[in-house]
């Protein structure tokens, strides 16, 4: 599986955080497992890039400078075409249930919580786009 | 397509078997260090392909391409050119030794998906943002700005606007009960109603063009053609019932009858004449004013009669009780019933109304004894023996003297569902009532827990005996992981706290499956069966029940 190749066509990803680092270890960890990964390091610019990477699937950090991750998520959610379909996950610091209220209240539809580990990523991101297939298919 | 460039560093002869592919190309070769150079002095060049090692060089031709809003497909040798390409928002990339298919497919990949400049980006949210204040993206409908603009012209050469505004009465309360992308998916389907029915039954469609508001009422302007005469105040009465009807059988036919109970329309009108001494925009604005104080006065008056319709039925006891089973999730087997007032009359058939009406006329208590009286009838008449009674209880009836006297024969068989919509201002002497209730033997649930009114603090507070789980938080709970994360953590608090958890509004076979692989008790549903009347008497042991399904197994 190491060596990605274009053949499996996994679907785009969109990975929003205004920490480089952050966004940099996400990244490599996907790509090594085949997904397309774009980066975005503010809500401002995955907004900008949302109409022409067309996730499938968007990691929204929630504590941004700028839009917050909260505000980037209701956005593409209320998008005509592509909101329907993306799925969105909030990745928090925050564990509370008022955090989820909000996420709900946005139209999020999966949460990470920070610090996390990259298999719980994987494993989230994987459960995610599992459940948007069979939506689709549906 | 015709002269399109592709430019590019590779000799490789698959490239030139590629761009055969691609219709009205032709391909330009440089070498490396010439490649980002010629992107300027190319003419035509659409798209470059870059095979080069050298990061210096890949940098440059990707940034200057991207300058030029020109789409990039980088050739890579192994991982470390990958990840640069990635890192340099190349449109694409494909490993060395791809055959020609693939390569034309990447381009043409490429192509869609180029990426505006930089300065292009901030450029594209602004318009993003610039469209959502011109239509609504869930109704597709203009905003009131662009309407107006729309009919300027037409309102300066016929010199009469007619407004028409739709006061849809309670679709906040489909907000506050069903959670909000019920109320979305609601105006979508309103919205889709009024242009249908404004396709079907106008002539000239463009005469009448409606806006929405943002919140949750519409706004029709007609503009009579030249030569018309403008509709009459009869026409359009007409015309109004007809949109009224087509949209209530729309919205009941998609969404149920319970929602269709709640919708209501009232209409204002308001004639405006041009008048070149005043603003155009003044007098669309005044003339919506005055429109939506017609409607409101419209309102005020339905009001009237409704309680008046409401005094009648307290007095004729005009009240029946439908009986929604709770049941097991693991069995299915009937473990109660939700008792569920509705009004006799037509007017006040949706509890929501009949309650609303009541708080208005200060006959709440009136309404809530009678409503009790009617559920627990059906204790001894509906109910088997040791099946409970679940009725709806409002933390004001707690105030009511009458309330628990000598009205049930077994209190142990009832439980009261409290809901916090309404606030309780006094909580200690609530919960001193509440005590001795519990002390008679009356049981307790929390209604609409999760909605927003009821959080794990409060409910621990009220030390229940059952959680009701809001229907918004089980609505699509199957698709949505906050949902099953936030379901997951009341069935543990209620496992620790001795109380049983009930899933309200469970409508589809993907929900009552997954509320039950999260250890929900007791489910409560459309999908299992419909809240039934109680003049015949329940059914018999043995018979066959609605939708009949395969066992769940609890895993939590």
């Amino acid at each position: 599986m190491a060596a990605a190749g274009k053949k499996a066509k996994l679907p785009p990803i969109l990975v929003v955080d205004d920490n480089r680092d952050n966004a940099d270890i996400i990244r490599q960890y996907l790509e090594i497992r085949g997904y397309p990964i774009t980066v975005a390091h503010s809500g401002e610019e995955a907004l900008a890039l949302f109409e022409t990477v067309k996730p499938a699937l968007v990691l929204l950090d929630v504590m941004m400078p700028g839009r917050d991750g909260w505000e980037v998520c209701r956005v593409m959610k209320q998008h005509p075409q592509l909101g329907k379909q993306v799925r969105v996950i909030m990745v928090t610091a925050l564990n509370e249930l008022d955090d989820k209220r909000e996420a709900l209240q946005t139209g999020a539809d999966d949460y990470v919580e920070k610090p996390f580990d990259l298999a719980t990523l994987a494993a989230t991101v994987q459960r995610n786009l599992a459940m948007q297939r069979t939506a689709l298919a549906s | 397509m015709h002269n399109s460039v592709l430019l590019t560093d590779s000799t490789d002869a698959v490239i030139d078997r590629a761009v055969a592919h691609l219709d009205g190309w032709r391909v330009e070769r440089r070498p490396s260090p010439q490649l980002a150079a010629a992107i300027g002095t190319v003419e035509e060049t659409r798209a470059v392909y870059v095979c080069t090692n050298d990061p210096t060089l890949l940098r440059a031709t990707v940034e200057r391409a991207h300058a030029a809003s020109i789409a990039v497909v980088v050739e890579c040798d192994d991982e470390a050119v990958r990840r640069r390409a990635i890192e340099l928002r190349a449109e694409e990339w494909v490993m060395r030794g791809a055959n020609e298919t693939e390569i034309t497919a990447r381009i043409h990949a490429a192509l869609t998906r180029a990426v505006p400049s930089a300065a292009g980006m901030t450029d594209r949210v602004e318009r993003v943002e610039y469209e959502r204040m011109l239509h609504d993206s869930r109704t597709g409908l203009p905003t009131l700005p662009v309407m107006i603009e729309r009919s300027r012209q037409r309102f300066k050469e016929r010199g009469e606007l007619v407004v028409l505004y739709f006061n849809f009465v309670r679709y906040s309360k489909i907000e506050e009960i069903y959670g909000w992308e019920k109320l979305d998916a609601v105006l979508e389907t309103t919205a889709a109603a009024v242009k249908e029915f404004l396709d079907d039954s106008s002539p000239n469609p463009a005469r009448l063009m409606v806006s929405f508001m943002n919140d949750d009422d519409f706004i029709f302007f007609h503009v009579p053609a030249t030569g018309v005469p403008a509709a009459s105040d009869g026409e359009i009465t007409e015309m109004v019932s007809r949109l009224q009807r087509h949209v209530a059988t729309r919205i009941e036919s998609i969404h149920g009858d319970e929602i269709a109970a709640l919708f209501d329309i009232y209409v204002g009108r308001a004639h405006v004449y041009y008048n070149p001494k005043i603003r155009l925009e003044r007098l669309i604005y005044r003339g919506i004013r005055e429109a939506a104080q017609a409607a409101r006065g419209i309102e005020e008056r339905e009001r009237a009669r409704k309680v008046a319709d409401l005094r009648s039925s307290l007095r004729d006891r005009g009240v029946y009780v439908d009986y929604h089973p709770i049941v097991h999730a693991d069995t299915e087997e009937i473990f109660g019933y939700e008792a569920l007032a509705r009004g006799v009359m037509r007017s006040l058939r949706s509890p929501e109304v009949m309650f609303e009406v009541a708080e208005e006329a200060d006959l709440i208590w009136e309404l809530s004894r009678l409503c009790r009286q009617r559920a627990l009838e059906g204790l001894d008449t509906y109910l088997r023996p040791g099946e409970l009674l679940f009725i709806n209880v409002d933390p004001h009836d707690f105030t009511d003297p009458v309330f628990g006297e000598k009205e049930v024969s077994d209190p142990k068989r009832v439980v009261l569902e409290i809901t916090e919509r309404t606030a309780i201002k006094d909580y200690p002497k609530f919960r001193e009532r509440l005590r001795a209730f519990r002390e008679m033997g009356y049981r307790f649930a929390v209604d609409d827990a999760g909605s927003g009114y009821a959080g794990l603090g409060s409910i621990a507070n009220l030390e229940p005996d059952f959680i009701k789980l809001d229907i918004s938080l089980i609505s699509a709970i199957d698709t949505n992981f906050i949902k099953q994360n936030l379901v997951e953590t009341m069935v543990k608090f209620a496992n620790d706290h001795g109380a049983m958890v009930i899933a309200e509004g469970v409508e589809r076979a993907e929900e009552f499956l997954t509320v039950g692989n999260l250890g929900v008790h007791l489910v409560q549903g459309f999908f299992l069966h419909k809240p039934a009347h109680a003049t015949a008497p329940q059914h018999t042991p043995g018979e066959q029940r609605v939708a009949p399904l395969r066992a769940v197994t609890k895993t939590a």
